[in-house]
């Protein structure tokens, strides 16, 4: 590295809030050392995020601004990663922590997932870029897992898993972005039972690296004859390199790398446009042998990696806030208000102006909202893991949590870590805006996470769409019903009392929304709809990121009551106050904003629709 | 080969400035701090790992390494994080912070060496809490055996070990017979520091000390980590050391400016008396 500058971690992670989170708050010790989670407990989840965290800022954390600047370089043929990064997933696939909760049977340790997000978070903040190649590996592994045969599993998931192999997720198309379903790649089946495979895929985020030995593309294909739309469309293995039934890598499988993508950030991530087959000579294997399942397959994957987007958004923004609050610390400029006319009196650190402590706040507050409602999304899904079998109704309710809050996870934190990072660097004034300070990269990294694995809209339109009619409506009314039984129980709380009017009239509010938007489909108002989806989302997150993070602070004012009132306990005393003030903030200045949005809702307001388009601009 | 590790755990040095001292000075108030392993001693397991294995096959031990600690219960933590990073077996002495010195813990540890009869005993130079750098050189000499301390390097032979000592003038290198007592500076932890016959010379080790990595942390609950009483190792638990008062340094008091050179000459001359 000529620049040693360059090559320092500045990536911060605050454990003693995360293990809030899982331990106290969440009450993962509840569900540890009982089946399905047997070999775990308190002690082992612990130190899983201290040595990971570790991990992240020895090795990911430093590489993380030498990537974004030295970028990702195609010769030959072949995508050349940044340096240093091919040695960092030797020392990931070395230390376990990709396969912290992939299933025992395959090399993991059977965690819940609630650890496995932190996990993440971890290396994910620490090196965003980096961190998607074993991410997305990881991803196609899981539904190799899920769908594949068993040979397809015995050949492919033990490498996957285990780093010797890369994997990707291949949908986007030139034609085919968001409207996947007019995807032109086809497959053309052979008398063997595999299949040809001919197309491009572009926007392809690892398709291909020098860190591993294959990589396996899963890629969406229509089989000759099938029919159009999504429902044609089946999902493929298909490696880079072919391989034989025992796994041995057999030669090339005429998979090309057209052309990697210049961006605007994830620099060290390789974006590819991928050509398969020009030479008709490439070859897949239909996933668990069915045709014209692919679109329900891939939105397996797509699931897993909408919640990793989400929590890819935590995970920058979080450290954006860190770093600057460290540096509204240090910083020093201004006097004290106090003293505002006094040009003798002593300058004071940012961090004590007023507009510097709310951008702090609400910081604060949505990093960690966002982090509890990821913490609790993946909670879910470890409680369909319990229930599964022994208690069908329990573990319906808990699926039916998860469905509805994948989308708010990730589109709301990905939209409010964008708002986050630019903050931060709002907060560091011109000094944020060079690089030799960490959050102009965190904003620019940041910016893709609102737009990759479905954009926002198709979020919110997957929530309003599909995910409130779900079991008859009743995931909605459950969740609804969560937090209205929180608030009642809590209203007297001296305390945290007085902020739950907030929530109760958010609450109320967002119920009152949807019972409008249901009336727009009952009377052919569906144009409206999109309209409103985006906002509706966020009025929902918002309500579910309230509600959680007042929840954290009854808890956290219980915790701060039970301290010794002494010098000993004052790191903790600070802590639990952070979390009431933190939550105070959000009910008092974003809670409000459902309201307001509802409002705004109600006025049914088609202007967007009714603008003619030639009268946007007259150029 | 089998190494015995002692390990202290310190409050955390990154934030030594939260130590407090209460206003009666009897004693360092330690309640609320948080705990970390002596970065020293952290080194010498490393070193310790090093010496028991060959460095091209981590996965596979090639001799024991026991860590050993003196503490309460919560010390239990310090010696699981010993196990996760690759230690075999760990010991706690159940003992109280206060009620130790170097003196009594190096006449534990010897009892502790009799019934262990380790071929190393490998501990940091000193803890970064009170600095006092005794027990190793104290252990050595109840025991009786060869030591040598501030290792930088050591080469493991056949019945012995060539340590590289970092010393001011250079580096002194001895050839201690096994068994041996061996105390570790912070260099001991660079990639060509520590070989064992085992490990080829050209391998050169990670920076630093090792990851504790996922499937050790699993495996680290089935270790045997076992509770011995500080009497039955040490009958004579008189202290050697007492402390009288404990104060913190003097706040610094604000400096004065200088005219110009021969005023400041005259200052030091006159004043400080430094010229």
């Amino acid at each position: 590295m000529s620049n040693p500058q360059a090559s320092q971690n500045r990536y911060r992670a605050d454990l003693r809030e995360m293990k809030f989170l899982l331990f106290e708050q969440f009450r993962l010790g509840d569900v540890l050392g009982r089946a399905p989670f047997e070999a775990w407990g308190v002690d082992e989840a612990s130190m899983v995020l201290d040595e990971t965290y570790k991990f992240a800022c020895e090795v990911l954390g430093p590489l993380n601004s030498t990537g974004d600047k030295s970028g990702c370089r195609l010769e030959g043929g072949r995508v050349l990663t940044p340096e240093g990064f091919k040695d960092a997933w030797t020392k990931l696939y070395e230390a376990g922590w990709k396969n912290v909760s992939v299933n025992p049977d395959w090399g993991g340790q059977g965690a819940p997932h609630a650890l496995f997000a932190l996990v993440e978070e971890l290396l994910s903040g620490a090196n965003t870029a980096f961190n998607m190649y074993p991410g997305l590996a990881h991803g196609a592994a899981e539904v190799i897992q899920l769908f594949g045969t068993d040979r397809q599993k015995s050949a492919f998931l033990p490498r996957l898993y285990g780093g010797q192999w890369g994997g990707t997720m291949c949908l986007t198309e030139p034609h085919a972005g968001s409207d996947v379903g007019s995807s032109r790649t086809t497959a053309k089946k052979l008398p063997d039972g595999r299949y040809q495979i001919r197309g491009t895929k572009i926007f392809i985020s690892g398709g291909d690296h020098d860190m591993a030995d294959n990589i396996v593309h899963l890629v969406l294909a229509r089989v000759e004859g099938a029919p159009p739309g999504t429902k044609g469309l089946s999902l493929f293995i298909v490696p880079r390199l072919r391989v034989k039934d025992d796994g041995t890598i057999e030669g090339s499988n005429d998979v090309a790398v057209g052309s990697i993508e210049h961006k605007m950030g994830i620099n060290g991530s390789a974006t590819c446009v991928l050509n398969f087959g020009e030479n008709d000579g490439c070859i897949g294997e239909l996933v668990g042998e069915v045709e014209n399942h692919g679109m329900a397959q891939m939105f397996k994957m797509m699931n897993g990696a909408r919640i990793a987007v989400g929590v890819q958004g935590v995970a920058v923004a979080s450290s954006a806030f860190l770093n600057a609050l460290e540096y509204a610390r240090d910083r020093k400029q201004g006097p004290s208000i106090d003293h505002w006319k006094d040009p003798t009196a002593p300058r004071v650190a940012i961090v004590e102006h007023a507009d510097v402590r709310r951008m702090l706040l609400e910081m604060k507050a949505k990093v960690e909202g966002i982090r509890a409602l990821i913490v609790k999304l993946a909670l879910h899904q470890d409680m369909v893991h319990v229930h599964q079998g022994s208690d069908d109704q329990k573990a319906q309710y808990h699926q039916g949590q998860v469905d509805l809050l994948v989308p708010l996870v990730k589109a709301y934190g990905s939209d409010q870590a964008f708002r986050v990072c630019e903050m931060a660097i709002q907060t560091y004034g011109g000094a944020g805006y060079i690089k030799d300070y960490p959050v102009e990269q965190y904003c620019r990294d940041a910016k893709i996470f609102s737009i990759y694995e479905g954009t926002n809209h198709i979020q919110a339109m997957d929530l309003v769409g599909r995910k409130l009619a779900q079991r008859g409506g009743q995931n909605l009314q459950e969740f609804l019903g969560d937090v209205a039984a929180f608030v009642q129980k809590n209203q007297g709380h001296p305390t945290v009392g007085p902020y739950l009017a907030e929530l109760g009239a958010a609450q109320e509010a967002l119920a009152g929304t949807a019972m409008r938007m249901l009336t727009w489909f009952q009377t052919g108002r569906m144009a409206m709809v999109p309209l409103a989806a985006n906002r509706f989302l966020e009025m929902m997150s918002a309500v579910a990121v309230g509600w959680l993070l007042l929840e954290g602070a009854v808890l956290a004012s219980e915790k701060a009551a039970s301290l010794p009132n002494d010098e000993s306990s004052a790191r903790d005393r600070a802590f639990y106050e952070g979390k009431r003030h933190a939550a105070a903030y959000y009910a008092r200045h974003v809670l409000p904003e459902v309201r307001s949005h509802a409002e705004i809702l109600g006025r049914e307001d088609r202007s967007p629709l009714d603008i003619p388009t030639d009268a946007f601009a007259s150029l | 080969m089998k190494i015995l590790v002692a390990l202290k755990r310190v409050a955390d040095p990154d934030n030594a400035n939260k130590v407090k001292i209460p206003a009666s000075g009897e004693k360092i108030d330690t309640t609320g701090l948080e705990w970390k392993p002596n970065p020293f001693d952290e080194y010498a397991l490393e070193a310790a790992l090093r010496l028991t294995e060959n460095g091209t096959q981590p996965k596979v031990r090639a001799g024991e390494v026991v860590v050993v600690t003196f503490g309460p219960k919560e010390t239990e933590t310090t010696l699981r994080a010993a196990l996760a990073t690759g230690a075999d077996r760990a010991i706690r002495v159940d003992a109280s912070d206060d009620k130790l010195d170097g003196d009594l813990v190096a006449r534990a540890l010897k009892a502790l060496v009799e019934k262990e009869k380790p071929d190393v005993v490998l501990m940091g130079k000193q803890a970064v809490d009170g600095d006092s750098n005794q027990v190793g050189q104290i252990l050595a000499e109840l025991l009786d055996w060869p030591m040598a301390t501030f290792a930088a390097t050591i080469r493991e032979e056949a019945g012995a070990l060539l340590v590289g000592r970092e010393v001011d003038g250079g580096v002194s290198t001895l050839r201690v017979k096994l068994p041996a007592v061996v105390t570790v500076d912070l260099r001991i932890v660079a990639p060509t520091s520590v070989y064992s016959t085992k490990t080829p010379s050209t391998h050169k080790y990670n920076d630093g000390v090792r990851f504790a990595a996922l499937p050790a942390i699993m495996a680290a609950k089935k270790k045997p980590l076992v509770e011995v009483k500080l009497a039955d190792l040490a009958p004579d638990q008189a202290l050697k050391v007492s402390y009288h008062g404990f104060a913190a340094p003097p706040a610094r008091k604000a400096g004065i400016k200088v005219k110009d050179v021969s005023e400041l000459v005259s200052k030091l001359k006159n004043e400080a008396k430094v010229l």
